[in-house]
């Protein structure tokens, strides 16, 4: 299988498409009213210009390029220090637009390609995803640890090796292995019964996405992940009836729908697949009115959107033959593949669920911090700076915070307890699942 | 491949220095931090600082002035770096000192319209901050992240400035931390402490720091006149086939002073982005285009602008002009109009298809001269294969006026930047030999201007430099004295 994944020497041209004009380091919105709000995680946390936004990031990169910079442990630090979150992207309107976060990664690339990267604590991970095939040391095993109310409920779920199924449920890691985000697939699968669809899991057999090590620069590991995956999910396709995948996880949805379409053979191994975000997948059931919600929930709540399921499904226009405007020229962007009304629709459609707005929201939305292998690089500034997207939710009145993400969910309740917040940040499956 | 920047020594003891005075997570000598504060936007030649330093009060500042100020070492100062002028970049390495962690809106009294900001404010949070009270600033076609203060000392325009004109006139007070570390205030706040409503009737003491390119103190409060944003936007737009006919036009409407931004551009600006290399205009395409932004209270008001701009229209007829109403394309008029704004903080009108460089020959120049200049500069850039990306605005009226071209090029490629820089120093002698006078200058430009200078001027302004900045340690060399 041969993949796409470009190197930084590759990115240059982009590089220098960069004007150094700073507009990535606020989120703003003309309106009327206009509106403004931090966007960078890094920015707000290290302040200096390199470490801030896309302006900071290119500086690295070109200074890497024109031979200026050579790596020490700061800058490898540095580096790593950014959540990838798109956020800076969102501001840029230059020509270096789509590949922002594809020249972070690179720099990334390079790094681990000569062994100075990623950071000590992140080695970890890509030492479990060689041993476990999971970034969290959790063994085989552990993965269905999460259906025991299942099976003891005598409502036991399919491993879809053994039983065919329409539906694959990709569970992903951090549901399976995180403990406190298990609520997760529990109320997936749960919400899944209530419809009564056909649906399977992997189990022990399933491995990781892949999104951690491509996120990291730790392209081997992502390929050979990628690749199993890729050939499973085909094998299941041709052999046990499966049509679809879904999945609860933004960086395993994020990973399947991008990162592998990188591969020269994503047509042939995905073709045939439809992979789909749990809350797209339900909001379907929803429309056709399939999804009805008997019971109240009196709570008052705000929406984080996760990055994986906003900025990272930007599609953008790019006039790759010149034919436009001229080659490489950014022509424009959709977001119709972001999931930002589906989500929202279903909250507003939960009896008694009040439902108020943060000020940064959609494609401005402000990273939790844990994404780009912060969580685990940085964790106590990805508590701290989750603390600070915690803060905008209570300063909207709501009593809770919901979101699509399970590192999002994670980190946000770490970033609640830190600042002693009564705010809980919940999965929409959970309030689905409560609601139905 | 573009230039690199040279190294510089950095001394441990100096960087220990400053962490002891901010704080370590506020001062550092890694090399790859100080890169990215090594260029800019411009043609000026990337240089690195040796420390990079983020004061969070005050009082840092005056420690940090203080001891570069016993140990000879240049302060750059710097708030977003968004200038095209290569402000920023450190002529003589030395301290940059990032001032975007002092970023408070310290007080907007919307009872007397004026606000109190620190330098760090951008104009994307001052924006969203008036807007709460109805009221506006003369923002710039820069980036939001772009500093307002840094922009007002330095003689920044906006969308007022047909109305008000420059930022820099409606500054009302400053506390400043001079290069020898003192604070002082200028403007009433120096006289009652709580009082930032007017440099005036005092001495202006405020142009001490105005126009010097940061070359004399660090601002860490700055008072701005705000004004109240009317309800009702009109935006009258006009072409005509040359500049003479445009600035006739722009002069008559100037005249009736019933605009707040009063603007034409060449066909080459008005597109988004200008097309790099030049390319010649379509034969049925205006050379120039102009927009009349108008804010009114009622409709009332409204239809009485429309009555005198008409009233300007058959004026300019008569005398034969070829002024048309017209289409401003629409996202460039978007771009002028809704300010601050993202296409053109973003650059993308300006510099998207040149590819990472943009730099201007950014004058003052009277209307009368607007025809003679943009001539010869159309000649000069074409020649260089450029666009004469021209634009005019007259400021408060007709009172005076802005010329400049905002002249794209590829980064990446040395020989492109230096045609750049070498049209646009070329630029700039015609404008200066016509009476014009460059705004936010690079050195390059500080060169040609006090060629020209009466020995008188350029001996005062020794003076008063080496009287606030005995070392000359701030912002080094970019007077070009």
């Amino acid at each position: 299988m041969k993949w796409d994944i470009p190197s930084l020497e590759e990115l240059e041209d982009a590089v220098w498409k960069c004007t150094a004009c700073g507009n990535c380091k606020t989120a703003y919105d003309f309106g009327p009213p206009p509106t403004n709000g931090e966007i960078c995680p890094a920015g707000v946390e290290y302040g200096f210009d390199g470490n801030m936004a896309s302006k900071g990031k290119i500086a690295f990169a070109r200074g890497i390029l024109d031979g200026t910079l050579e790596w020490t442990q700061e800058f490898v630090d540095d580096i790593y220090k950014c959540t990838i979150c798109g956020g800076c992207q969102n501001q840029c309107e230059l020509d270096h637009k789509p590949v922002i976060p594809e020249i972070i990664e690179a720099m990334r690339r390079k790094a681990v390609e000569d062994g100075v990267g990623p950071m000590p604590t992140q080695k970890v991970i890509a030492q479990s995803m060689r041993s476990f095939n999971n970034p969290y040391q959790g063994p085989r095993r552990v993965r269905t640890d999460w259906t025991r109310p299942f099976k003891k409920a005598k409502k036991p779920i399919k491993n879809i090796m053994k039983k065919d199924a329409p539906i694959l449920f990709y569970v992903g890691c951090t549901g399976a292995f995180n403990l406190p985000v298990r609520n997760f697939p529990v109320a997936t699968a749960s919400i899944f019964q209530k419809l009564g669809l056909d649906f399977g899991i992997l189990g022990e057999n399933e491995i990781c996405c892949g999104s951690t090590a491509m996120r990291l620069g730790d392209v081997e590991e992502f390929k050979r992940v990628a690749e199993t995956n890729m050939k499973t999910f085909k094998d299941l396709h041709d052999n046990h009836g499966v049509e679809t995948i879904v999945t609860s996880c933004a960086g395993c949805f994020r990973a399947m729908k991008k990162d592998y379409s990188l591969s020269d053979e994503y047509e042939k191994y995905l073709g045939g697949l439809k992979i789909i975000h749990t809350t797209d997948f339900l909001f379907n059931y929803f429309k056709e009115g399939k999804i009805k919600f008997t019971k109240e929930l009196p709570w008052k709540v705000t929406y984080h959107d996760p990055c994986h399921t906003g900025r990272h499904l930007i599609d953008y226009d790019v006039d790759e033959d010149g034919s436009q405007q001229w080659k490489g020229s950014y022509l424009g962007k959709s977001e119709d593949n972001c999931l930002y009304d589906v989500p929202r629709e279903m909250l507003n459609a939960i009896p008694g669920l009040d439902f108020v707005e943060m000020e940064r929201i959609r494609s401005n939305s402000y990273c939790c911090g844990g994404g780009g292998g912060v969580m685990t690089g940085y964790g106590d500034w990805a508590a701290k700076n989750a603390g600070l997207r915690i803060q905008e939710g209570l300063e909207t009145g709501a009593e809770h915070m919901v979101s699509i993400c399970p590192f999002c969910h994670y980190n946000l309740n770490e970033g609640s307890k830190r600042i002693k917040s009564s705010m809980k940040v919940y999965d929409l499956v959970e309030l689905i699942d409560l609601a139905l | 491949m573009t230039e690199i920047p040279k190294e510089s020594k950095v001394d441990s003891a100096i960087t220990k220095k400053l962490c002891e005075i901010v704080g370590e997570k506020n001062a550092t000598d890694y090399k790859h931090i100080r890169y990215a504060y090594s260029y800019d936007l411009s043609f000026v030649k990337p240089k690195l600082p040796d420390y990079v330093v983020m004061p969070t009060n005050v009082e840092q500042v005056q420690k940090i002035m203080k001891f570069a100020n016993q140990e000879k070492i240049s302060v750059t100062p710097f708030t977003a770096g968004t200038n095209i002028g290569g402000l920023c970049i450190p002529e003589n390495g030395g301290i940059l000192l990032d001032m975007k962690r002092m970023n408070e809106i310290i007080r907007i009294d919307e009872e007397s319209h004026y606000a109190i900001i620190e330098p760090g404010v951008s104009h994307a949070k001052f924006a969203s901050a008036l807007a709460k009270y109805n009221l506006r600033w003369s923002w710039p076609v820069g980036p939001p992240s772009a500093s307002t203060s840094s922009c007002a000392i330095s003689h920044g325009i906006g969308g007022l400035s047909a109305r008000y004109g420059l930022n820099s006139e409606e500054i009302t007070s400053m506390e400043v931390v001079l290069p020898t570390g003192e604070l002082v205030r200028v403007g009433s706040c120096a006289i009652q402490e709580d009082a930032w409503h007017s440099c005036l009737p005092l001495p202006r003491m405020d142009g001490l720091f105005t126009g010097w390119l940061g070359t004399t103190g660090v601002i860490t409060k700055i008072g701005l006149r705000v004004h109240p944003t009317p309800p009702i936007l009109k935006v009258f737009t006009a072409s005509t086939e040359n500049i003479g006919q445009m600035a006739s036009y722009l002069r008559t409407l100037g005249n009736y002073e019933i605009c707040d931004d009063l603007t034409a551009v060449s066909w080459w600006l008005s597109n988004v982005p200008i097309p790099y290399p030049y390319k010649p205009k379509p034969a049925d395409a205006p050379e120039w285009i102009s927009f009349a932004t108008t804010f009114s209270w009622t409709e009332k008001e409204k239809q009485a602008r429309e009555e005198i701009w008409r009233m300007v229209v058959d004026e300019e007829t008569k005398k034969g002009s070829s002024l048309k109403e017209t289409e401003y394309p629409e996202e460039a008029l978007r771009a002028r109009t809704q300010l601050p704004s993202q296409i053109v903080g973003s650059t993308k009108n300006y510099t998207k298809q040149g590819g990472g460089g943009i730099s201007w020959p950014g004058t003052f120049t009277p209307v009368n001269k607007w025809e003679p200049v943009y001539e010869e500069w159309k000649k000069i850039l074409i020649g260089r294969n450029l666009s004469p990306s021209v634009r005019v605005t007259n400021y408060r009226g007709v009172h005076y006026g802005m010329l400049r071209a905002m002249i794209p090029f590829p980064k990446k490629d040395p020989e492109a930047v230096e045609n750049a820089r070498q049209a646009i120093v070329e630029c700039l002698k015609v404008d200066l030999d016509n009476g014009g006078i460059p705004y936010k200058p690079p050195v390059d430009f500080g060169v040609e201007i006090n060629k020209r200078a009466h020995p008188g001027y350029v001996d005062l302004m020794k003076r008063v430099k080496n009287m606030l900045d005995p070392n000359d340690i701030m912002n080094t060399g970019k007077l070009a004295l």
